[in-house]
C-alpha cells in the first residue's frame, strides 16, 4: 500500500514535469515562400521557437488544453491560432500575411515635395534647408530650388507654375500665415520671416493639394513645427549683419523657448555696393519670440508661439522719369504673430486638432512726400477631426473661420475692408489595397465681404507600379479671394484655378527621381480696366518638371537637380491682352550639391540656378510683354566649418552669393515717354555673409 | 521502514508543493539564465533574432519584469546592427526602441534602460546620419540621464565612449575624446557588481577592445 502510494506520488511529481507536447511545422506566405526568423509561441508561456531559413520550427511545451499560438515576423502581420494541446505531436502549417510596409505603400504625392527628418518620401531634411548655399537659412529661398518654383527675382515670394506670389499661401501647423515676408523694398525680394529652425517638416505643394487648404490658387507651403527640444541649451548666432540668442529650457514634459535677434545691414551695404537703391537708412530689424510646448498625454501636444518684430529703412530709388529727383521711400514695419495649437488622439481611432492664430502686420512711412500706413490683420480659428479605419484609410472633417482685412491710408485719406471667411471641408484617403489609394475631398467657403459661396472638389489617385515606383494623378479646383489691394477698392468674386497633374516617381533608398506634367486653367482673375475692376481675367499654365536627388554617387555628399519647363499666359491685372508674365520664365534649372570633407571638418555647398529670360513691358513694342531679358545665372557657395569655441560646439560659416559675378537683369523700367529705361537688377552684384553659430550645453552639432 | 516511507512521502509531497510554490520566481530565474546563455552564444543576425524572440516570449509571460524587455531590446539592437538587409535594419531598431520604452514603463528611472536607449538611438542615427542628425542629441540626452540616475553604472560611459569613437571629430566625436570616456567606463567596470545574476552586466570586454584600438 505504502509502496503504491509512493510510486503514485513519484509518478505524479515526475509526470507533472514530463507531459510535454511537441509542436512543429512550417511557416510560409500564402504563395508558399518560407518565412525565416519568425517567432512562434504559446501565449503566456516561455514556450516557442524561431523559424529557420526553410520556415521550419519545432518546440515542446508543458502547457495543456486550449492554448493560443502566436506568430510574428518582421515585414509580416502578427497572427494567432487556437490550439488544443493534448500531449500528442502536432504538425502545423502556418500562413503569414505581408504587413503593409510603410515605405512600399502607395501615397498621395502628386504635386508635393515633402521635407523633414523622419518623413516618408522626404525630399530635403531641415538641415538641407538651413545649410543650402545661397539660401541664407531662408525657407522660401530653399523652396526656390525645387521644381515648379521660379528662381528668385526682384519680387518677394514664391511664384509657382505661372502663378503670382499671392497665389502661394504659407501654413504654420495648419494655420494660415497672412504676412510671411519681411517688409518689401521696391524691386527687391525680401526674406521669409519664419526661421527654418522652427520647423521639423515642410511640405511644398505646387498643385493639387488637400481640401484642408484653401485660399491658394497655385501652391501651399505647409510648415510643421518642432516638438520638445531634447535638452536645455543656449544658442548664439553671430553674423556679419547682426546676431541672435535663443534659450531652450527643457522641463519633464514641456519646454520654454525664448529667442531674440537684431540685424543691421548698414555695414554690409557699405562693402557691397547696392545697385538698385540708394539707402539712407539700411534695413535694421529686431525682435523676439516665446514658445511653450507641452506634452499633455501620450498623444497630446500643446504648442504656443508668439513673435514680435520691428524693422525700418529708408532709401532713394531711381526715378526714370526725372533722374535728377529720385523717389524717396521709407518704411517702419511691425509684425505680431501668435499661433497656438493642440492635438491629441481622443481614442485609438479619432484624432482632434485645433488651433487659433493671429497675425498683424503694419507698415508706415513716406512715399515721395506722401504719408502712407497699412495694416493687415488675420484672426483664425480651426478644428479638424480625423477618423482612422481599416489598415490605412482615414476620413477627415474640419472647419475654419478667418477674420481678415486691411486698413490703409494715404496722407489723411483712409479706407478699409473686413471679411469673415468661413470654410468647411471633408476628405477621405481610401486605400483599396496597399498599392492603390484615392483621396476624395470637398471644400466649401463663404465670404461675408464677397457675399458668395464656393464649392471646390479635390481628387487624387496613387497607383504603385512596382516596389519602388508610383504613378499619381491629381485634380482640384481652387478658389481664392482677390488680393487685398483690390478688395479694399471693391468686393469682387472668387478667383479660380483648376489643376490637372500626372506624376511618375521612382524612389530608391539613396536616389529619387520624379517627372511631373501639369495643366492649370485660370478663370475669374481680377482685371483692372481704367478705374474699373472685374473678374473677367483668365489664363493657363502648362509644363513639366524633373527632379533627381542622389545621396549615393558621391561619398559623404549629395546633390539634386531640378528642371522646370513652363508655358504660361494670362490676361489679368492691368494686362491689355493674354501675355506671358515676367514671373514665368520658360526654363528654370537648379543644381544643389553638398559635400562633407572629414579631413577639414567642413561641409561645402554649392547652388547653381539658371533661368531663361523674363518678359518685360516695352512701350515701344506693340506686343505687350513682348520683350525678354537675357537668361540669368547665379552660383552660390557656402562653407560650414565645425569646430569648438570656448569648448562649445560651434559652426563657422561663410556664404557667398553670385561668386562668378554674373550680371543679372530681371527686367527694365521705362520712362513714361518710352525714351529712357533702367535695368532692374539684384540689390547687389555679390554678397558675402559670415556667421558663427554656438550651442552651449550640447556637444553636438544640433540646434 | 514505515517511518522512512512516511518521511519520504512527506518529503515528496513537500517537494512537489515546494516546486509549485517556487515555480513563478524559479521558473523566471531559470528562464532568464537560459536566455542569457543563448545571448552569450548567439551568432549572426539569425542568432540574435532567435534570442530576441525568446526574451519576447518571456516578457509577454512575465508582466512585471523589465529585464526580459531589456534583453529583447538588446538582442534586436544587435540583430539590427549585424543585418545587411537595409529594409529590415530600421524595423529591428524600432522594435528595440519600443521594447526599451516597455522596460522603462515597468521600471521607471532605471539607469540601465536609459543607457540602452542611448545606444539604440545612436545606431538609428548611424543608419542615415545625414537626415537623422537630430537623433544625436536625443541619444546624448538619454545617456546623460543614465549617468545621472546611477553614476556607478559603467555602461552609459562605455556607450558614450563607443558612440564618440564612431562619431567623426567634426561632429564632436573622435578617438581622443572616446579614450577618456572608455577609461572612465573601464574603471567603473572594475568595481561594478550587478544587483542580481540576471541584471545587465555586459560591456567590460567591448570597452577593453575599443581601448586597445585607440592605443
Amino acid at each position: 500500500m505504502k509502496t503504491i502510494l509512493l510510486s503514485f506520488l513519484l509518478i505524479l511529481t515526475l509526470g507533472g514535469a514530463q507531459a510535454q507536447t511537441r509542436i512543429s511545422g512550417f511557416i510560409k506566405t500564402p504563395k508558399g515562400k518560407a518565412v525565416a526568423n519568425a517567432s512562434i509561441s504559446i501565449k503566456n508561456s516561455y514556450d516557442g521557437a524561431s523559424s529557420d531559413s526553410t520556415g521550419h520550427f519545432d518546440f515542446t511545451t508543458f502547457e495543456k488544453g486550449k492554448q493560443v499560438l502566436v506568430f510574428s515576423a518582421l515585414n509580416f502581420d502578427k497572427d494567432s491560432v487556437q490550439l488544443v494541446v493534448e500531449g500528442k505531436l502536432m504538425n502545423l502549417n502556418l500562413l503569414m500575411k505581408d504587413a503593409i510596409n510603410e515605405l512600399e505603400t502607395v501615397t498621395i504625392s502628386a504635386g508635393t515635395y515633402t521635407t523633414g527628418d523622419a518623413k516618408k518620401g522626404a525630399v530635403l531634411g531641415s538641415i538641407d534647408i538651413a545649410t543650402l548655399a545661397g539660401s541664407r537659412a531662408d525657407v522660401i529661398a530653399a523652396m526656390q530650388t525645387l521644381p515648379g518654383a521660379q528662381a528668385a527675382g526682384s519680387e518677394s515670394g514664391l511664384f509657382v507654375r505661372g502663378g503670382t506670389a499671392a497665389e502661394t499661401k504659407t501654413y504654420f501647423d495648419g494655420m494660415l500665415v497672412k504676412s510671411p515676408f519681411n517688409a518689401t523694398v521696391p524691386d527687391q525680394a525680401s526674406r521669409g520671416r519664419l526661421s527654418p529652425f522652427l520647423f521639423k517638416g515642410t511640405s511644398f505643394s505646387s498643385g493639387g493639394y488637400s481640401a484642408q487648404y484653401g485660399q491658394a490658387l497655385s501652391s501651399a507651403l505647409v510648415l510643421e513645427s518642432t516638438d520638445l527640444p531634447d535638452k536645455t541649451t543656449t544658442g548664439i548666432t553671430l553674423l556679419s549683419v547682426g546676431g541672435g540668442v535663443d534659450q531652450n529650457i527643457r522641463y519633464k514634459n514641456s519646454a520654454l523657448i525664448l529667442g531674440g535677434y537684431y540685424y543691421n545691414l548698414a555695414p554690409a551695404y557699405s562693402v557691397f555696393k547696392q545697385q538698385q537703391n540708394n539707402f539712407i537708412k539700411a534695413p535694421e530689424q529686431g525682435g523676439g519670440s516665446i514658445q511653450y510646448k507641452a506634452k499633455t498625454s501620450n498623444s497630446g501636444m500643446f504648442k504656443f508661439y508668439a513673435a514680435y518684430g520691428v524693422a525700418q529703412l529708408s532709401l532713394n530709388s531711381p526715378n526714370i522719369n526725372v533722374p535728377s529727383s529720385p523717389s524717396y521711400f521709407s518704411n517702419a514695419n511691425n509684425n505680431i504673430y501668435v499661433n497656438s495649437t493642440y492635438k491629441a488622439y481622443l481614442n485609438a481611432s479619432w484624432k482632434l486638432e485645433a488651433g487659433i492664430s493671429y497675425n498683424r502686420d503694419q507698415d508706415q512711412g513716406l512715399m515721395v512726400q506722401n504719408n502712407y500706413k497699412r495694416t493687415d490683420k488675420l484672426l483664425e480659428g480651426r478644428a479638424t477631426l480625423t477618423h482612422y479605419y481599416g489598415r490605412l484609410s482615414n476620413v477627415k472633417f474640419g472647419a475654419e473661420t478667418f477674420n481678415t482685412g486691411r486698413a490703409e491710408s494715404l496722407n489723411n485719406l483712409g479706407r478699409s475692408y473686413t471679411d469673415q471667411l468661413s470654410a468647411a471641408f471633408a476628405e477621405s484617403d481610401i486605400f483599396l489595397s496597399s498599392k492603390v489609394v484615392t483621396r476624395i475631398g470637398l471644400r466649401t467657403e463663404y465670404s461675408s465681404y464677397l457675399n458668395r459661396y464656393n464649392v471646390a472638389p479635390r481628387l487624387s489617385l496613387g497607383y504603385k507600379t512596382g516596389k519602388d515606383s508610383q504613378l499619381s494623378f491629381a485634380y482640384g479646383r481652387f478658389y481664392q479671394n482677390p488680393e487685398d489691394s483690390y478688395l479694399i477698392l471693391k468686393a469682387l468674386d472668387y478667383e479660380q484655378a483648376d489643376h490637372y497633374i500626372l506624376k511618375y516617381e521612382l524612389n530608391l533608398a539613396d536616389r529619387l527621381f520624379r517627372i511631373e506634367g501639369y495643366y492649370k486653367d485660370y478663370a475669374n482673375l481680377t482685371k483692372v480696366k481704367g478705374n474699373q475692376l472685374d473678374n473677367s481675367g483668365s489664363g493657363y499654365a502648362r509644363g513639366f518638371e524633373l527632379f533627381l536627388k542622389d545621396k549615393k554617387t558621391i561619398p559623404n555628399g549629395d546633390f539634386w537637380i531640378s528642371y522646370s519647363f513652363l508655358d504660361s499666359k494670362r490676361d489679368f491685372a492691368n494686362y491689355p491682352m493674354l501675355a506671358t508674365p515676367a514671373f514665368a520664365a520658360k526654363h528654370t534649372a537648379s543644381l544643389v550639391a553638398k559635400q562633407f570633407i572629414p579631413a577639414i571638418s567642413s561641409q561645402i555647398g554649392a547652388t547653381y540656378v539658371f533661368a531663361s529670360g523674363r518678359t518685360y513691358v516695352n512701350p515701344n513694342n506693340p506686343v505687350y510683354l513682348g520683350d525678354k531679358t537675357k537668361s540669368t545665372n547665379n552660383l552660390s557657395l557656402s562653407l560650414s566649418y565645425l569646430t569648438h569655441v570656448f569648448k562649445q560646439f560651434s559652426v563657422l560659416y561663410v556664404n557667398a552669393s553670385n561668386v562668378a559675378g554674373f550680371k543679372n537683369i530681371y527686367g527694365y523700367q521705362y520712362s513714361t515717354d518710352g525714351q529712357n529705361r533702367r535695368a532692374i537688377q539684384p540689390s547687389s552684384r555679390r554678397d558675402i555673409i559670415i556667421g558663427l553659430i554656438m550651442t552651449i550645453g550640447d556637444d553636438n552639432f544640433v540646434r | 521502514m514505515k517511518n522512512l516511507t512516511k518521511t519520504l512521502t512527506l518529503a515528496l509531497i513537500a517537494f512537489s508543493l515546494n516546486s509549485f510554490a517556487q515555480t513563478a520566481t524559479e521558473k523566471f530565474q531559470m528562464g532568464m539564465k537560459k536566455g542569457l546563455e543563448m545571448l552569450g552564444s548567439a551568432k549572426g543576425t539569425d542568432g540574435f533574432n532567435s534570442t530576441a524572440n525568446y526574451f519576447e516570449r518571456v516578457a509577454q509571460a512575465e508582466a512585471k519584469q523589465w529585464t526580459p524587455f531589456y534583453y529583447a531590446a538588446y538582442s534586436n539592437l544587435i540583430a539590427g546592427l549585424t543585418t545587411t538587409d537595409k529594409t529590415i535594419k530600421d524595423q529591428y531598431l524600432d522594435k528595440a526602441l519600443a521594447e526599451v520604452d516597455q522596460a522603462d514603463a515597468l521600471s521607471p528611472d532605471n539607469s540601465e534602460i536609459y543607457a540602452l536607449k542611448g545606444y539604440v538611438q545612436y545606431i538609428k542615427l548611424s543608419v542615415d546620419p545625414q537626415s537623422r542628425l537630430a537623433m544625436m542629441s536625443a541619444s546624448s540626452a538619454s545617456l546623460a540621464k543614465a549617468k545621472a540616475l546611477n553614476p556607478e553604472n559603467p555602461r552609459p560611459y562605455f556607450i558614450s565612449g563607443q558612440n564618440t569613437f564612431y562619431t567623426p571629430e567634426a561632429f564632436g566625436g573622435g578617438k581622443a575624446k572616446a579614450k577618456t570616456l572608455l577609461e572612465t567606463a573601464a574603471a567603473k567596470f572594475a568595481i561594478f557588481k550587478p544587483a542580481s545574476a540576471i541584471e545587465p552586466n555586459w560591456g567590460a570586454d567591448q570597452a577593453k577592445d575599443l581601448l586597445a584600438q585607440i592605443k
